[in-house]
């Protein structure tokens, strides 16, 4: 009889073939089954988890991932435009304002107030126009008068920032007279350097608006400051006073006052006057 | 080349893996409508393949044995959701690899081995046998028990992935579309890993290749 002849080769897939022939006997396939029975009915008795409808959901949905995907990215996106897009909904404001250039910073309030609504002219951006005509006359023109004109080259970008620049002015100015309205009442000596009368309680005239008087200069600003002293002054002898008020302004130089834009305190005391800046 | 391998690498286009793929359909199908005892048909036919799958993967017995019984009652729970657009093979294959996956993954740094008895009777593992040791039988049983430990150590080195690649293609005989759609990646994936779990085989394996 012939042998057959014997493998001499052995190579990596001949031994993986060993690892197939591993295989259990046939004693272990009986008690697979029950195990599996028994598994079988667990799985039907027992209560199927309360997420498992979802997971059947999302196996359904994933086949549409890309259309859902991009709906839910555009519903995100319309979402957040509409809630948080602001300068979106505004038009656009482009400030023409040869005029507004030309009304000088120290303009009486009301004519800046009129420049600010001729500025804004209708055709470009009448919701600004309407803005700023519906603020109390003086207190947004002067902020809008305060901003520099933009050139005539200015662009797109430009003029949206420009105009939340002055939305923000705004929303500031009207902050600033509300504040300075409730400490009017209570407290005299902001009054007198408001150039108020004492107790009147209501604003006399444009002039006294307090934001239109920060913005003066600083010339007008020293002169408003002697213009307070020499109110108080009466009340002492008339040299003295005098004296007080050169001395003082000679101390007012055009730097000290540029340094501060506050006065934080007005002391009057028998013969003399103390201007803290 | 193996019968085996020919068989599992040409399982999609062939009219035998066809017909096959058709009657589990139709056994599918009658289980989809209500008769729940036609599901041990195909527990029947398809029990030794998966069970060899996991077991190759976890190289634990008891593991594998509990790992092939979750993927048929999973398969079960959604046969009704099966709507045949692999096959009913590819599918739970796919559904044993992924549970073994995930538990090999929840398990990492617990292992222990298990191994199943070598079969005597298959003539490649046989001649295999012989041609690493002398003629004593003795020295064979002894031998081929220490053939399996490094075996099976030599492949719990690889990564879970190139594993699971190596067993499908070289142990199970499936061809690398199969593999690819079990596993849900390309081809080039498949091949890719194939060569390289192939490599660090080799080089685990030196001292029991011959040529």
């Amino acid at each position: 009889m012939n042998e057959a002849p014997r493998k001499t080769t052995v190579t990596l897939e001949d031994l993986l073939r060993v690892k197939r022939a591993e295989q259990p006997p046939a004693e272990f396939w009986s008690e697979f089954e029950r195990g599996l029975r028994t598994k079988q009915l667990a799985a039907i008795v027992e209560p199927r988890p309360w997420w498992a409808p979802l997971i059947r959901i999302g196996s359904r949905v994933s086949r549409y991932q890309l259309p859902v995907g991009v709906t839910a990215i555009l519903a995100i996106t319309l979402l957040t435009v509409r809630e948080y897009g602001p300068v979106a909904s505004n038009p656009v404001f482009e400030p023409t304002s040869s005029e507004t250039a030309s009304v000088p910073v120290s303009a009486p309030a009301s004519e800046r107030s009129n420049a600010a609504e001729v500025t804004a002219t209708p055709s470009v951006s009448g919701a600004v126009a309407s803005t700023v005509a519906a603020e109390p006359a003086s207190a947004p023109a002067a902020s809008v008068a305060r901003h520099e004109p933009a050139p005539a080259t200015t662009t797109a970008l430009g003029s949206v920032s420009h105009v939340a620049m002055v939305n923000a002015e705004l929303s500031s100015a009207r902050y600033a007279a509300d504040n300075l309205a409730s400490v009017q009442p209570t407290d005299p000596e902001l009054d007198q350097m408001l150039g108020r009368t004492p107790g009147s309680g209501v604003r006399n005239a444009p002039q006294s608006e307090p934001l239109a008087q920060i913005n003066l200069s600083s010339e007008s600003r020293s002169q408003r400051l002697l213009a307070g002293m020499a109110w108080v002054a009466p009340s002492n002898s008339g040299d003295s006073a005098l004296r007080t008020n050169d001395h003082t302004a000679r101390h007012l130089t055009e730097r000290r006052l540029s340094e501060s834009d506050v006065i934080s305190r007005l002391d009057v005391g028998g013969n003399r006057v103390t201007v803290k800046f | 080349m193996d019968a085996a391998k020919t068989l599992g690498k040409t399982l999609v286009a062939s009219p035998e893996r066809q017909l096959e793929a058709d009657t589990d359909m139709e056994i599918v199908r009658r289980v989809q409508e209500g008769d729940v005892a036609a599901f041990d048909q195909l527990v029947l036919k398809y029990r030794s393949r998966v069970y060899g799958v996991v077991y190759n993967l976890t190289s634990n017995r008891e593991d594998a044995a509990d790992l092939t019984q979750d993927a048929f009652i999973k398969s079960f729970q959604s046969i009704n959701r099966f709507q045949g657009q692999s096959s009913f093979f590819t599918w739970l294959y796919r559904i044993a690899v992924n549970s073994t996956l995930t538990h090999l993954r929840k398990n990492r740094l617990r292992t222990f081995f298990s191994f199943e008895k070598i079969n005597t009777d298959d003539k490649v593992s046989a001649e295999v046998i012989a041609a690493l040791t002398d003629d004593n039988s003795a020295d064979q049983e002894t031998f081929a028990r220490e053939l399996q430990e490094k075996l099976n150590e030599a492949m719990q080195k690889l990564s879970i992935r190139h594993r699971t690649v190596i067993t499908l293609f070289e142990i199970d005989g499936l061809g690398h579309q199969e593999i690819a759609e079990i596993m849900n990646c390309s081809v080039g994936t498949v091949r890719s890993r194939l060569h390289y779990a192939k490599q660090l085989l080799q080089s685990e394996l030196q001292p029991y290749i011959r040529r």
